[in-house]
């Protein structure tokens, strides 16, 4: 039990890469870093990660397609999600897609380090349930399992009730957001025409 | 508790195919796409009586109205799917509008210049997210207001009489009858632009496959 924690973290921006490292590799986990899917994917296929960081929004796959596939090759593995902007839709996805926390950046050392901590005792909990567990523990387990099934299932049903409205309100606004988003690049074009005089 | 709709081959290192249109996503879109073919031929039958012979005007009202209700209770089939499948997620809204409508807007930008220049489609497509920031609210409103508002037009002048309260409180007949044309009008164009787009794949045939066997083209 004492042998050193692997971390992965896959994220386009090195630094979040070297603060996971700073603050992680002093507390005696090995962190290794990538700067997109594709490559943290490949790492995995050498090593056996204890929980793995991923940043939502990277060139290629993004982090949601990321966990999928980490989902898919190890299922056991935590898998904690870095955003930048945290939506209702993708910690939506997020929890589909079976993701164990989410993050929002700016991390700060103390985030880091609970956050780990905190990715890393849910297999703990799973594995000690699925050794011969107590039949207590089990129900118990078994029922918090399916009341996160059912408040996904409401929250899920819920989302899709609300789509229409949602829906109007963007189709309503999108005339006047586009000419917004058209004056804007028109303005921005004129700036570097004069700028560039 | 996890979905993993991504597999992968051991076998070879590649990964297969990504399932994105289930059977009863599949059922429900052909059987649409029948079903308004008919309703738009027998509407304009219907409208336009004097220009148009395809069929009797009694054959076109009747098989009107049977291709309605086929059409209302694949809608039901299409509504309660999502509802109790994990794939609601493709009709989730958006609720942070100032990155939708920056993504709308890539999209849009994609489609009207990125994509005859060969650039990379700024939406992945996977089995819980297929839709791009302009398909989703086109869907939506399609799907949530379009659809169940032809329908309701549709049935207060299948049967006046039993509806009349209704038409009246929606301010007459041709109020209804206005709105169940504009909806027609939407309809229409959205289907032709639903056709163009379809040939939009990496090759023209790409996503008419992918609508008759589920599984994703590679682009």
């Amino acid at each position: 039990m004492n042998a050193k924690r692997h971390v992965l973290v896959i994220d386009d921006d090195a630094v979040v890469g070297r603060s996971f490292d700073r603050v992680l590799s002093d507390k005696g986990y090995e962190v290794d870093t990538a700067r997109n899917g594709e490559e943290g994917l490949k790492d995995m296929e050498s090593q056996d990660y204890d929980v793995i960081f991923t940043d939502i929004k990277m060139p290629g796959m993004d982090g949601l397609e990321v966990a999928e596939r980490i989902k898919a090759r190890c299922p056991w593995t935590p898998v904690v999600v870095i955003t930048g902007y945290g939506t209702e839709e993708n910690e939506a996805r997020a929890h589909v897609l079976g993701v164990n926390g989410f993050v929002r950046k700016p991390l700060t050392p103390e985030m880091i380090e609970s956050v780990t901590l905190k990715a890393l005792e849910k297999p703990a909990v799973e594995l000690e349930a699925a050794n011969e567990p107590e039949a207590p523990e089990v129900a118990a387990k078994e029922q918090l399992i399916g009341m996160k099934k059912a408040s996904r299932v409401a929250r899920n049903a819920g989302l899709f009730l609300a789509a229409p409205f949602i829906a109007l309100g963007y189709v309503i606004a999108l005339p006047a957001v586009g000419f917004y988003m058209f004056a804007k690049l028109g303005y921005e074009a004129y700036q570097k025409k004069r700028g560039s005089k | 508790m996890t979905t993993t709709t991504m597999n992968y081959s051991h076998q070879h290192g590649k990964p297969e195919k990504v399932y994105l249109h289930p059977v009863p996503v599949r059922l429900w879109h052909w059987l649409n796409a029948l079903g308004f073919t008919l309703l738009i031929l027998t509407g304009l039958q219907i409208r336009y009586v004097d220009l148009f012979s395809l069929m009797s005007f009694e054959t076109a009202v009747k098989l009107h109205n049977w291709v309605g209700f086929g059409v209302i209770a694949n809608w039901f089939l299409w509504f309660i799917y999502y509802l109790f499948s994990e794939r609601v997620t493709n009709y989730h809204p958006d609720l942070d509008p100032v990155s939708f409508f920056q993504r709308y807007f890539r999209q849009a930008g994609y489609y009207s210049w990125g994509y005859f220049q060969g650039d990379q489609r700024p939406h992945k497509v996977q089995p819980n997210d297929k839709f791009n920031p302009m398909q989703k609210l086109t869907y939506q409103f399609v799907m949530f207001i379009s659809a169940p508002v032809t329908f309701l037009t549709g049935l207060m002048m299948w049967d006046v009489r039993r509806f009349q309260g209704l038409i009246e409180m929606v301010g007459g007949l041709r109020v209804v009858n206005t709105v169940h044309v504009l909806m027609f009008i939407l309809f229409v164009g959205f289907i032709i632009t639903h056709i163009y787009m379809g040939f939009l794949g990496k090759k023209p045939s790409s996503h008419y496959k992918e609508m008759v066997t589920g599984y994703e083209e590679e682009h």
